[in-house]
């Protein structure tokens, strides 16, 4: 069996031009092809590697047989927001790092290039609807509308129950819509899939803080908290209030913002970026410096590629476009003049032995400091939920997170809580998959319940 | 130094320089097109099927369709195409120059009339004399010609297969094959008969009759002539099982030699062909999918697997097999093996278990996400060998010899 599709790609001097999608889809010959170097594998390691353990070998077999409104059934029916997913997955560390494929020293099956194929058709067709049950009297209230709240939303809609969904910000989407820029996902797969859970029946409320979770308790049976993390974590070194230092959380906010002629994204003309951290956020506001016009983009990492949490797929990408990647190295002060950054000062790392985690750690080397000008830096170590808005809601917090059992309950009866704002800021696809999950419980504890 | 193996072989007194031969079909619609075949490095070619000009004939708009399965495009090929519409002066004119030009090619005349002897014999002696090395009598196009007493209606007829045969046979003054259909109930019977009916050799098989498909959105069998179609002649990979059959059952049966046909793309067809007992074989669908080209790997890998197979002659492999095919009843009842799944090589993507449970014997462990690997419970297995055919890893499962208690 030959090698895997490769979709044509614009090249970079092109699509670093604009903030469009530049990676063609597969057309249906690409896609039968692709299908059929599937093995159909028995219950395998794909479908246990996607957090919403999609039936991959089924649906991928259903585009073989040329039945693609029911390819994408099987995707929908395991995960609301598989043509989003197929999009921004990091495939290369879930199912497609598990193809069996790459066992026989072979390329993994294009897994969500068939995923998005079969979305395409879908969309083109009208999402897949499923039955609902009858309406329940009780009600539910999520609290922020990303992949995790929608998610919830959607499954408990489903079950037949009213269920109110509240966000801060004007359109229900999350990250998906203020955080994912269209390059990775144009916002329309989104929009489409997020109109569909809707029109199950849900209540959108907008541009509404929810704080009081009291207040909410007395008008609902239960409450899904899944706010997400909207904020960076902050590198704690001299000069990170300097104007022209933003957060990646707030940069690639501001960025969507901007593209929806709703807001500013800072003026990156001509300027040189370095961007602090190594992970797929990273990335994601390089690629976007270099749209916004920027002269050089650097990634300062402080470990070495190997272990560099981004996809690699991600990082070719970003590198192709002249992103340039400073490994082992760290900053440790910022300079600034007259409030604003002028230059980075950096040290150079040494790896060590891998921590528990398996993570090989690192320690500065002496004397090895070194200082590059620069105008702007965006901090991407790491998202942490809203403090303040934690706070407010008076739950049991772990590390800065919303603490919960296995079942996603809180230490509040009735309040359930689950993905970014619980796992500490993941993918699409696991807050998704934690959605389905705490809807599950949230049945339960209604069931049992009285409200 | 080891000298290069001879692929020559023998055929009804001639000696061909390879055994790859065209078939009567589209690639061999012209004398130009023939010699450059020859010039591309065939051993011999038949015409295309050579008629009275007082038969008339017809060419469809369509008359091909294809069957493929997932991504591969050619499994079957259809054809309702009929025999060649050009006059028999022209062939002969064109004959005299192919033969002038490839003396040591062999050319065969293929030919076919209306089921009337003088037909037959008028015409044998006529493309006979025009130069051609042999004839090859068209008993066996399954679609078009039959409806008009012609093709497999004289194929399916011992009768006419006998009398028809021995009219040729009379008008020739070459060597005479009689090409069959497998469109009958027991082809080595037609074989026979060609045989007694003093045919020099058989050729086998001609296209098996079928339906290629229906166009789903259309309703329009396939291929469709202004939304209706008719049955017609199958070809290329998807027939080879048919053909080989149809060539051993032949060779098994009769003492004349059986020139090889059905499903021949690559020369791994073709040594298989030969181990079944066909003295050369002919080749169309795979040329009309990608020219006579092909003959250049034809020979090259036929020579090369000589070669490595310590073969000095390729006539050491014609029929190597036949011995070994035998009825089902002569088949040992004793022998016993076992599937054995090699733990390092498992990729423990459960095909073979899915298929051992709802289409075999429920014979293999396996347990989905452990890593553990597939594992085959010998009490439980039949050796059906649907494990080791479904296996995606060469060399994964093999066969384990089980004493007999």
């Amino acid at each position: 069996m030959s090698g895997r599709t490769h979709p044509p790609i614009l090249p970079p001097q092109v699509r670093i031009k604009t903030f469009e999608p530049y990676a063609e889809n597969l057309d249906d010959r690409m896609a039968l092809y692709e299908a059929s170097r599937c093995i159909t594998c028995y219950e395998p390691p794909c479908k246990e590697a996607c957090p919403t353990h999609i039936d991959i070998p089924e649906f991928i077999h259903r585009i073989k047989s040329g039945n693609y409104y029911g390819a994408a059934k099987v995707i929908r029916q395991s995960n609301i927001f598989g043509g989003e997913c197929a999009y921004v997955c990091p495939v290369e560390r879930l199912c497609e790092e598990k193809c069996v494929r790459n066992s026989l020293k072979d390329e993994p099956v294009a897994i969500s290039l068939l995923q998005r194929f079969a979305f395409e058709k879908e969309r083109k067709k009208g999402i897949i609807k499923f039955e609902k049950a009858p309406p329940k009297k009780k009600k539910v209230a999520v609290v922020g509308a990303g992949p995790a709240g929608l998610s919830a939303a959607y499954e408990l809609a489903r079950k037949g129950y009213k269920v109110t969904v509240f966000d801060s910000n004007p359109k229900a989407g999350g990250l998906m819509l203020y955080g994912i820029l269209p390059w990775k996902a144009s916002w329309e797969v989104a929009e489409s899939e997020i109109k569909n859970i809707l029109e199950y029946g849900i209540e959108f409320v907008p541009s509404k803080k929810v704080s009081d979770l009291k207040a909410l308790l007395n008008e609902y049976g239960a409450v899904f908290i899944g706010a997400g993390t909207s904020k960076s974590a902050k590198l704690g070194i001299e000069g990170e209030d300097l104007k022209g230092v933003y957060p990646a959380q707030d940069f690639l906010y501001d960025v969507a913002r901007h593209l929806q002629k709703k807001g500013k994204a800072p003026d990156l003309k001509g300027k040189r970026v370095a961007i602090i951290g190594g992970g797929d956020t990273a990335i994601d506001a390089s690629m976007a410096s270099l749209r916004l016009g920027a002269e050089r983009v650097y990634i300062i990492y402080r470990r070495s590629l190997a272990e560099m949490p981004a996809v690699p797929y991600g990082r070719k990408q970003a590198k192709e476009e002249g992103v340039e990647f400073l490994l082992l190295s760290s900053p440790v002060r910022i300079h600034g003049k007259n409030g604003a950054v002028t230059a980075i000062e950096c040290v150079k790392m040494a790896l060590g032995e891998p921590d528990q985690s398996g993570r090989r750690a690192v320690t500065p080397i002496k004397g090895s400091e070194f200082k590059m000008d620069i105008d702007a830096v965006i901090v991407a170590v790491g998202q942490k939920p809203d403090q303040e808005a934690l706070k407010s809601f008076g739950l049991k917090l772990k590390n800065g997170l919303i603490e919960t059992d296995n079942k996603f309950a809180t230490s509040i009866k009735g309040v359930f809580a689950g993905g970014d704002v619980v796992n500490g800021g993941e993918t699409v696809v696991k807050a998704t998959a934690e959605g389905k999950l705490a809807a599950e419980s949230i049945d339960q504890f209604l069931k049992g319940g009285s409200k | 130094m080891v000298s290069k193996p001879d692929i020559s072989v023998k055929f009804c007194g001639y000696e061909i320089e390879n055994p790859f031969l065209l078939s009567s079909a589209p690639p061999t619609c012209t004398g130009e097109m023939i010699q450059r075949a020859f010039k591309a490095g065939w051993g011999g070619a038949v015409t295309k099927t050579i008629k009275p000009d007082k038969t008339p004939v017809y060419d469809l708009k369509n008359r091909f369709g294809r069957m493929g399965i997932e991504d591969k495009q050619l499994v079957l090929f259809e054809n309702i195409e009929e025999v060649s519409k050009r006059p028999v002066g022209t062939w002969v004119k064109e004959i005299k120059e192919i033969k002038k030009a490839f003396p040591d090619k062999l050319l065969v005349g293929s030919l076919m009339a209306e089921p009337k002897e003088d037909d037959w014999e008028d015409l044998a002696r006529v493309i006979s004399e025009a130069g051609v090395d042999m004839l090859e009598l068209n008993f066996g196009c399954p679609h078009g010609m039959p409806e008009r007493g012609m093709g497999a209606f004289c194929g399916q007829r011992p009768e006419l297969i006998d009398s028809l045969t021995k009219a040729a046979k009379r008008g020739s003054s070459v060597p005479v094959m009689v090409k069959l259909t497998p469109n009958v109930t027991d082809i080595a019977y037609m074989a026979k008969t060609a045989e007694q009916a003093g045919a020099d050799a058989t050729s086998a098989i001609n296209t098996v009759l079928g339906l290629i498909g229906v166009n789903i959105d259309t309703f329009e069998p396939m291929p469709s002539v202004d939304g209706k179609s008719t049955f017609g002649g199958m070809s290329g990979p998807g027939v080879k099982p048919i053909g080989m059959r149809c060539v051993a059952q032949i060779a098994q049966a009769t003492n004349i030699p059986v020139s090889g046909i059905g499903g021949i793309s690559t020369w791994k067809d073709a040594v298989e062909y030969l181990l079944i007992g066909a003295a050369n074989v002919q080749v169309c669908t795979a040329v009309m999918w990608r020219g006579y080209r092909i003959v250049g790997d034809l020979v090259d890998g036929l020579t090369n697997y000589l070669s490595d197979k310590g073969f000095k002659s390729v006539n050491e492999i014609i029929g190597k097999t036949l011995p070994r095919l035998t009825s089902w009843s002569k088949l040992d009842k004793d022998w016993k093996v076992v599937a054995n799944i090699d733990k390092d090589k498992c990729i423990k993507c459960g095909v073979c278990y899915i298929g051992c449970y709802d289409g075999g014997y429920q014979a293999i462990k396996f347990e989905p996400n452990t890593g553990k690997a597939a594992e085959v419970d010998e009490e439980k297995c039949d050796a059906c060998s649907l494990c080791y055919l479904s296996c995606p890893v060469p060399g994964c499962i093999t066969w384990k010899r089980v004493q007999q208690k």
